[in-house]
């Protein structure tokens, strides 16, 4: 019995499917490979950016504690500055006040060798004066001694004189001589005294 | 219509190079640095203003070379101002020693040293001493360069005799010196400056010497000194006579 239908048993050769339906197969399949290797990528990376994000999280987290470091570090050495600035400004004002103290003293002892180098120069002057003085009055006195000495030689001469002795009047007169060279280098003395007692009150 | 074939394949590559560095940026991945980060100072501590230390200050430094000069002559006693320069050289006026018997001079901190003369200029109300023994002062140095009109300047002397004293004040100019025995002209300075400041120095803002106090004019407050210049040529040895004996 022969009929259209299509019979299993009958041994025939299968269809092939049609080209078109193969295209689209191998397409599907490409489509897949391509898809799974495009999984397969994105999932690479997907971790690398994983781990660089990691990466900058520790970055991060590490430069925050860094900052909170430097922050701590510097707040502390303002601290130390601050400190710093108050004992150089402390020191300063007793560096001032010391050497002001300095500057007095040098001030007083200056004056004081002033005052000593005019009290040397006065003594100086005093003791040139003196010197004069001493020996204008030493002169003086010898003067006197001598001019006694002439009134007694003249008073004796003049007694022997009326005596009826004989006088040696030109001795006598040599010697008044003598006496009145002696004396006047006596008033020359006193004068020079005078003068420099005299320049001595000027200055 | 059809396209250039020479055009498509043209534009494949270009694609695929666009679609390679879309890629390449996608999946790029960009490490951290690993260098630690550095920074200015910050501003407020770069603009922190430090105090102003005494041992470097211009005053400081100015006092310290400036010696008051004590003069005992023939028949009068002189009291001045002066200055020290390297090897043991004290400048000073002519006035300030005249007819020397004895020179001393005394330092800012006390100390008193005798010097000897070594000349006065004929010229110049100017002087030269020396330290007749080590000292160890500081010494001053002298500007080379001309002062200009209007800079500021420090005039330092001992005033009456007494403490060192500092003038801040400012060149007024130059005046013809002539008249004055000077051989050129010297300078005028707007300065609080009082009897016993002759001799003194005149520093620059710099610490440098550009003059020597010698005369005042009372009434207008205005210091004149011997120019650094004139100065300059006394110094040398020749320039300078021995002052007259008592």
């Amino acid at each position: 019995m022969h009929n259209d239908t299509w019979d299993a048993a009958t041994p025939t050769a299968a269809p092939s499917p049609p080209p078109r339906r193969r295209w689209v197969v191998v397409l599907l399949a490409v489509l897949l490979v391509l898809t799974m290797g495009a999984a397969v990528a994105a999932g690479l990376v997907a971790a690398d950016q994983r781990d660089a994000a990691a990466a900058w999280q520790e970055r991060a987290t590490a430069l925050e504690r860094q900052r909170d470091e430097v922050a701590a570090e510097r707040a502390a050495v303002a601290e130390q500055l601050d400190a710093a600035v108050a004992a150089l400004d402390t020191s300063e004002a007793d560096v001032a006040s010391l050497e002001e103290r300095v500057r007095t003293l040098a001030e007083e002892k200056a004056r004081a060798e002033d005052t000593a180098t005019t009290v040397s120069v006065e003594r100086d002057v005093f003791i040139e004066l003196s010197e004069r003085v001493t020996a204008a009055t030493s002169a003086l006195d010898s003067c006197v001694t001598r001019l006694f000495e002439l009134q007694e030689s003249s008073v004796a001469a003049f007694n022997a004189a009326a005596a009826g002795d004989q006088v040696d009047v030109d001795a006598l007169n040599r010697r008044a001589g003598e006496v009145r060279g002696f004396c006047d280098e006596a008033r020359t003395a006193a004068a020079q005294a005078e003068a420099a007692a005299d320049e001595l009150r000027r200055s | 219509m059809r396209g250039d074939p020479h055009s498509s394949r043209a534009r494949r590559p270009r694609g695929l190079w666009l679609a390679g560095a879309l890629a390449a940026l996608l999946t790029a991945c960009v490490e951290p640095p690993t260098e630690p980060l550095t920074a200015p100072l910050p501003a407020e501590v770069e603009e922190r203003e430090l105090p102003e230390v005494a041992a470097t200050s211009l005053e400081r430094r100015a006092q310290e070379v400036t010696v008051r000069v004590r003069s005992l002559g023939c028949s009068q006693f002189g009291l001045g101002s002066g200055f020290v320069l390297p090897g043991g050289v004290v400048v000073t006026n002519r006035h300030v020693i005249e007819q020397p018997r004895e020179v001393t001079i005394n330092t800012w901190d006390g100390r008193s040293l005798p010097v000897s003369v070594t000349g006065v200029a004929t010229d110049s109300d100017l002087a030269l001493l020396q330290l007749e023994e080590e000292a160890d002062l500081p010494v001053a140095e002298l500007r080379t360069d001309p002062v200009d009109t209007g800079e500021s300047v420090l005039v330092v002397g001992y005033p009456g005799g007494g403490p060192a004293e500092v003038a801040e004040g400012r060149v007024l100019g130059s005046v013809d010196g002539t008249v004055l025995g000077e051989p050129a002209e010297v300078l005028r300075v707007e300065a609080e400056v009082a009897q016993g400041s002759s001799g003194g120095p005149v520093f620059d803002r710099s610490g440098r010497v550009v003059g020597v106090v010698f005369a005042i004019e009372v009434d207008a407050g205005v210091a004149l000194a011997v120019p650094v210049e004139t100065l300059l040529e006394r110094l040398d040895a020749d320039a300078l006579v021995t002052p007259d004996p008592c």
